[in-house]
Formats: structure tokens, sequence, C-alpha cells
């Protein structure tokens, strides 16, 4: 009884206590204040896994920044988009194929671990890659997909070939990362690489917790449940259905605002604009322009967003039918009245850019450069000049996989026809379909390019050179242009970067055009109008302190 | 009795694998997956190790026999989205699916048999030509575009329910009510023409003139005759329990076996639409030799031409 008694007082005293420092601790009372935020998104992630190598969807990257980290970053609210300190506080070129950065002490993974050059070496290496043989034959065996290896060598991670071959692609010259000391690390190339700062800050180079990864029981493990350093943990993910983020209360850069950040798929745009109106979702993403007045009717909400790093393309096939002729091409180019296109579909809620390139390229962007003016009477005068005698020129389109896809194309048919051109539109369900030589000559498509990192060599080179997917698959190659892909990618000298890129420019958007700009593309959200929140035009969602706060009412 | 079910069973597996071979070849050739669900920005070399590692750059007809081997030592293969079993991911959808589609079909019959029944024995009234209009109404409107108008009046401007999600008991109202609603015109249609197919016989004029009340008559002798063909949609509605709600979980973004069947179609994901496919003709089949089963109970002259055809 006596022991009892002194239990029961030994906890309530201990009760007490816990109540008390619960008081006085701030960061406490605020992490019971704060709120819980769901985000309603069309989809989290295309791949259906947390893993940045192996999603290459613009989706995935609204999330993503939640989760994890680079070690350069970006001031995403920043239109201009200046590089700023990451996870490394500073750094330095070595030499040509060197460069050290300094990491950010203090800063700890979700499981609580602090990160040093241990987690940045393994986040790059052949391992965390899938580049190591015995990875490779394994996943050659056919028997370790997604799961754990039985070859201990590799810690019994195989991650999918997919994920190799894009590690390959983002790091084409990386020899290695080596650890300087804890706080220290070097990227090392093979070859002088003038991208490689813009490389470390791109999407896809997050780092990981080396723990974690190896002792989650596989690949698909770790990326159902990864681990990283961002402001939200990983609580729960169920793709296609939804990803629940809670606070990550050591996150170097301050208590995360929000308590629990949810993104739940919500397919129809309909459902999510009366899901943000109902109070259902704090914001909704994936906004067509047409439904934004429908949000701000209601004073309670708003819409914000705008250009990105991404622009809408139209690619021709310079190997079939009419498209052989340059002129024709060129005539393209010039019927397109890109400015209508940007007011009437877009509500001037977006820009044409100029040309494949965008303004955070910094010292390498080309500001007198423009895309073809929209000149009917030239247009006509090539197509004259072509030799044209009517052919249909087909011109595949997908069921608006890009916002306003069917009515864009719509319109710059008409405007192909006022040129005296054939043109038929054809609609494909798929990429497949797009990109079929079975089902007739490929002639025109659509298609949009990323700027992952500020530097030409992360569009034009990566989309548009020999290794890019337009000469991959068939579509357009020029001898000119392919020499000046890797005098791009290797040389040193700005002044020569920046000629070399012209002169591609030049060929590929005038001379003997393999795709023309149509406009940047945008992104819109709804969201309460008493969340003071930015969006970014590296499409992630950003909902750290600085970023996100909610306005009492009457401020 | 028992050759007629090992007969129905045959057939059902006749029709199953004739469903999973045709969307094998259509899913196979009218899309790749690797670009689907990579993305259209991704490396080739990321496509092409994609459709290595998934067999996919073998030739069809190779993909479809090692498919069915593998069906047949009990592997219905991975989701090529997540690596997970299609099994597993299938199979925790289904109790999301049945969540809304088993209230739904209560709804559906608690509505639609009494509104048919009363429109039959109402005929060219007032109350026939109203249930009527809302069956009409109820089977012409798009279960999309009732799920919206509902979620507008209840989510948006009343306020009351949640428009979309699945995380409480709520959330399951908007859809639940969306289908039964759509569901109970189409059997308050069918159950009105059975019955008034019933009413016109000549044993319903002949219980009338032995003298027994009206009620009687509908209850002892239209009621049972035009339950056979009601049976038969009924046994349709219970045979689209686990993947007749496509729409309406896209519309409330439901978590179910529906939303996961278009997604899969759409990442020709085949694994996992097969797997659905399967399920589907399953309970199909389940569903008719029930509803064959109940015939019989409900008409003793199926059930006796059945045992003399087995004898």
């Amino acid at each position: 009884m006596t022991h009892s008694r002194t239990l029961k007082g030994a906890m309530m005293i201990g009760a007490y206590l816990l109540a008390t420092t619960m008081l006085t601790m701030p960061g406490q009372a605020l992490a019971e204040d704060r709120p819980e935020i769901t985000v309603a998104v069309q989809q989290i992630v295309n791949a259906g896994a947390l893993d940045v190598l192996r999603e290459q969807s613009n989706v995935g990257a609204r999330v993503f920044y939640s989760i994890f980290e680079t070690l350069i970053d970006y001031d995403r609210q920043n239109a201009d988009l200046p590089q700023k300190p990451g996870l490394a506080t500073e750094w330095k070129r070595i030499d040509d194929k060197t460069v050290e950065l300094k990491l950010r002490p203090g800063v700890k993974f979700h499981n609580g671990d602090v990160m040093t050059a241990d987690d940045v070496v393994f986040t790059f290496s052949k391992e965390r890659f899938g580049l190591l043989d015995e990875q490779d034959s394994a996943r050659k065996d056919g028997k370790t997909l997604f799961t754990a290896s039985a070859s201990a060598a590799v810690g019994g991670k195989v991650p999918p070939a997919e994920v190799a071959a894009v590690a390959k692609r983002a790091w084409p010259n990386l020899d290695r990362v080596e650890k300087v000391d804890d706080m220290t690390v070097r990227f090392v190339s093979t070859v002088a690489d003038p991208t490689l700062e813009g490389r470390i800050s791109r999407y896809g180079a997050e780092i990981l917790s080396k723990r974690a990864y190896e002792e989650a029981e596989s690949w698909l493990a770790f990326a159902q449940k990864p681990v990283g350093t961002g402001p939200y943990k990983v609580v729960e993910f169920k793709p296609d259905n939804i990803l629940v983020l809670e606070a990550h209360d050591d996150y170097w850069g301050g208590t995360p605002p929000v308590k629990t950040l949810r993104f739940a798929v919500v397919p129809e745009v309909a459902s999510r604009v009366n899901g943000l109106l109902s109070g259902e979702y704090d914001f909704i993403t994936d906004l067509p322009p047409d439904q934004i007045n429908t949000v701000e009717s209601n004073a309670a909400f708003e819409v914000v967003g705008g250009p990105i790093t991404n622009h809408r393309l139209m690619v021709f096939d310079k190997n079939n039918g009419p498209m052989q002729n340059a002129k024709i091409r060129q005539a393209m180019t010039h019927a397109i009245d890109r400015e209508t296109i940007v007011e009437t579909l877009w509500d001037g809620r977006t820009s044409v850019p100029a040309g494949l390139q965008w303004s955070y390229y910094g010292d390498m962007f080309l500001s007198d450069w423009t895309v073809p003016e929209y000149n009917v009477e030239l247009a006509k005068k090539l197509v004259q000049e072509s030799g044209y005698n009517g052919e249909e020129i087909t011109f595949r389109v997908l069921n608006n996989y890009y916002t306003n896809q069917v009515s864009t194309a719509q319109i710059n048919a008409e405007s192909f026809r006022q040129i005296g051109l054939n043109v038929k539109i054809e609609m494909k369900e798929n990429w497949q379909q797009i990109f079929d030589k079975e089902s007739g000559p490929r002639m025109v498509r659509d298609w949009s390019n990323s700027a992952p990192f500020p530097d030409p060599v992360s569009s034009i080179v990566n989309q548009h050179c020999q290794n890019g997917q337009q000469q991959q698959v068939g579509e357009w190659t020029n001898e000119e242009f392919n020499a000046l892909c890797i005098k791009l990618e290797t040389s040193t000298d700005l002044e020569e970067r920046r000629a070399s890129f012209r002169r591609m420019l030049e060929i590929a958007e005038r001379e003997d055009p393999a795709y023309t700009v149509l406009h940047q593309s945008a992104i819109f959200f709804g969201k309460r109008k008493d969340i003071e929140w930015n969006w970014s035009g590296l499409q992630s969602m950003d909902f750290r302190a600085a970023n996100f706060q909610v306005v009492a009412p009457g401020n | 009795m028992v050759q007629y079910l090992l007969m129905k069973i045959f057939r059902a597996l006749v029709t199953v694998t004739l469903i999973v071979s045709a969307a094998f070849v259509v899913l196979r050739l009218s899309g790749d997956p690797a670009i689907i669900i990579l993305g259209p920005e991704a490396p080739p070399e990321a496509f092409e190790a994609f459709r290595r590692n998934w067999g996919l750059d073998q030739p069809i007809w190779v993909q479809y026999f090692k498919y069915f081997a593998a069906v047949f030592q009990g592997d219905l293969g991975n989701s090529m989205r997540d690596g997970r079993s299609a099994l597993v991911v299938v199979g925790e959808r289904i109790p999301l699916t049945l969540a809304i589609t088993l209230p739904a079909l209560f709804i559906k019959l608690a509505i639609g048999l009494p509104a048919g029944v009363m429109a039959a024995l109402y005929r060219n009234t007032w109350v026939d030509r109203l249930i009527m209009m809302l069956s009409v109404a109820g089977f012409t409107v798009p279960s999309f575009v009732l799920g919206l108008v509902l979620a507008m009046i209840f989510a948006v401007w009343l306020g009351w329910l949640p428009s979309g999600g699945s995380d409480t008991w709520a959330h399951a109202v908007l859809p639940t009510v969306t289908m039964g609603l759509v569901g109970a015109a189409v059997i308050a249609r069918f159950t009105r023409s059975a019955m008034l197919e019933v009413l016109g016989q000549p044993y319903i004029r002949t219980a009338s003139a032995k003298g027994l009340l009206w009620r009687d008559v509908v209850r002892n002798h239209a009621l049972p005759n035009a339950a056979i063909p009601t049976l038969t949609i009924i046994g349709f509605l219970v045979g689209s329990l686990v993947a007749g709600a496509v729409v309406v979980e896209s519309v409330f973004s439901w978590p179910g076996v529906g939303r996961l069947l278009v997604n899969a179609v759409a990442n020709r994901d085949l694994a996992v639409v097969q797997v659905i496919l399967l399920l589907v003709g399953l309970t199909m089949v389940g569903a008719n030799l029930a509803v064959d089963i109940l015939y019989g109970i409900v008409d003793p002259r199926l059930r006796i031409k059945r045992l003399q055809a087995g004898s």
C-alpha cells in the first residue's frame, strides 16, 4: 500500500513538472497551435515512389522540397531564382573539375542523425545510384526488382534500373564525391565541368541519410518512407491517395509552421475547387486558368502562381514529308501568334520567353534573343519558296496533358492553314502513340522542356543534343549543332559558351528548326486568403516558416 | 445441378480468360508504360532500362505466355509503379470500395423497388408520372454531374458534408447517395416494367375474379412473378460492387478500386489492371450463379426444369 501511494505521488509530481515544463517552453506551446494543412493535388508522384531519381515528372517537385534538401538551394520565391546556401554554407571552385563545399553544422535528418560528409558521399555513391556491378547483376537476374538483394555487398538495396539510368544522365561526368573532413566534401568531375554547381543544386541531388537507407528493408521500403533533412518527415504514403507529412521539429531552419501537412490526391479539377471552397482543402494545385475566376469570386480565397522554369514547345520531325524542308518548319515558327495564345488562353498570366532559355541562367542568358516573330506574310512567302504542294502535315496532340494543350493546338493548326499548310490534328492517348513510327509519318508534336539548373546544358543539351530525347527518338539531328553541344558542356570560357549557345539557338530555332517555343508554362494554386504563402518558379511548394503564415482576422 | 454449376463455372473461366487476354493485347499495343510512368522528360536510357526490367522489350507473345505461366503458378505480378504485389495493391482498395458500394446497393433497392412497384400499381396516374420523371432524370443525368451538383449543394453551399476524401464516415455519404440515387432510378424502371407485364397476365385477372383482395393479389401473385427480371438487374448490380464506382470515386476522390483501375489503365500498369479484371469477372460470375440459384428458389418451374435436364 505504501509503495502504491509513493508511486501515485511520484506520478502526480511528474505530471505537474511535465505540465509546467510544457507551458514554459514556447516551442512546444507553438507546436500545439500549429495548423494541419491539406493540399489537394492532381497526383502526388507519377512513378509511385518518393525517390527523386525515379520521379522525373514535375509533379513530384511539389512535395519533395518539404522532405529533402540540396547542398546548394535557390531563393525559390524570388522570380530570378538566385542560388543560396542550402545544406552547404559555402562553396568554392578548386579547379575546372572540382568544387569544394562546407556542410552546414547541426543539420539533423528525420531519424535524428546529424548530417555529415558521409551522408553526402553516400548520396552520390554508385550504391545509391544503383550502379554497382552486383546491383546490375541482381537486376539482370530479374529476381531482385524493388526488393532486397541477397548480396550483402550492396547493403541489400537494388534500385530499379531507371534510377541508375537517371543518375547517369544527371551526373554524366561525375568521377567521385570525396570526404575532406566530417564537414567538407569535394565534387570531382572527369572533365572540366562549368555546370557542377548547377548540378549540385538541381532536383535529383537531394541529400539522403546513409544510415536510414542502409537500414531500410529494400529500395522500395526507403522510397515509401524516405529520410531527408527537410522540414517535414513522411508519416504515411499511399500512392494515388495521400501523403501525410509531420513537422520535423529538429529542422535546422527553424520550427516548421505546420503540424501536419497532407497532400491528398483529387484528380478532378471541379472536385478540387469544390473542396477548397467548402473548406475541405487549404490549397489546391493544377488550377487551369479558366477556373481562376471561380475561386477568386469567393472573397475568402485567392489564386497565386505564374510562369515556371518550363517552356511549352512544338517539336518537328525533319525526316518525313514536307517537314524535311526547313522552310516549311521556319514558316510554321512565324505563323504562330504566341501573344494571342498567352492573352486568350492564359489570361495574360504567363509570357512568351526568349527562346529555350530562362533569365535565371545568369551570365548565360542571351537577353537579346527572341522567338521567331509572328509574321503571316513572311510565313506565306516561306511556304511558297518551299515548293509545298499541299501534302498533309500531321500534328499529334494529347488530350490536355499540358494545360490548354488542345486549344493551343487548334489555334496553331488554324494559323498553319492560314498560311496554306494542310494540317491535320491527330488526337493520341499517350506518349508511345505520339512517338510511334508505325501508325504513320511523325511530323509535328507537342512537348515541354524544363531547366533543372541555371545553365543551357540543363535544357537544350539535355533534351535536344545527341543524348537528348529528340535525337534519341530520331526526330532531328544537325552536325554543327551536335559539335556545339560538346563545346557548351565542357568549355569553361564564358564567352565561348555564350557564342556556342547563341549559335545553337540560331540553328535549332531559326535555320533548321528542331522545335519552336510557344510560351512559358505556368502553374496556379488556389488557396485560403488568410494564409500568406508564395509559389515558386521551380514548382516546389515551400511550407517553411519564412514562406507560411496564417494571418489572424483583421490583420 | 452440379453439372449445371460446373458448366457455368467453365464458361465463366473462358470468359475471364478472354477478357484478360484482350486487355493484355490492347494495353500492351496501345501504350508504353515506361514513357507513361517515368514521364516524357526522363532520359531515353531510363525508358530502355524500365522496359528491360519489366520484360517489355520482349515480343508480345512471349510476354503473354510468361504472364499466363506466372498466373497459373499463383503469381499475379507486381505493379510497375511501386513494385508491390498487384494483389496487395488491389486488395487494400476493396474494403474502401465496398464501404460505399454496399450502402449504395441498399439505397438502390430500398428506393428503387418500392418506387417501381408503386409506379406500376398507379400506372398513368400522377404517382406513376412523378416516379418515372424522377427515374428518367436519375439515369440520364451522368453520375459525375449529379455528384458535382450534390457536392456543390451539401459541401460548398450548406457545408454539411465533406466534398471529397475518405477520412471519416461523413466522406462516404455523398458518393454513396450519388450511386444510390442513380441505381435506384434504374431499378425503379425495371421493376415497373416487370410489374406491368405481370399485372397484365391472365392469372392476375383470375386471382382478382375469384375475389382475392387486390393487396393479396399483388403480394402473392404479382410480386413473386415480377421478381425474376428484377433479380437479373440486381444480380448485375451486385456483380459491379467491386469496380462499379469508377466515376463516383474519381469525383469524390474516394481511393477505391475504381480509381485504381482508371490510374492503372492510364499508366498501363498491366498486372494491376489484370487483377481488377479477374476480380470483376469472378464477382460477376459469382453474382450470376447466385442469381441463377435464386431463380430456382423464386420460381419452382425453373428448379423442376433444371432437375429434369440434369436427370
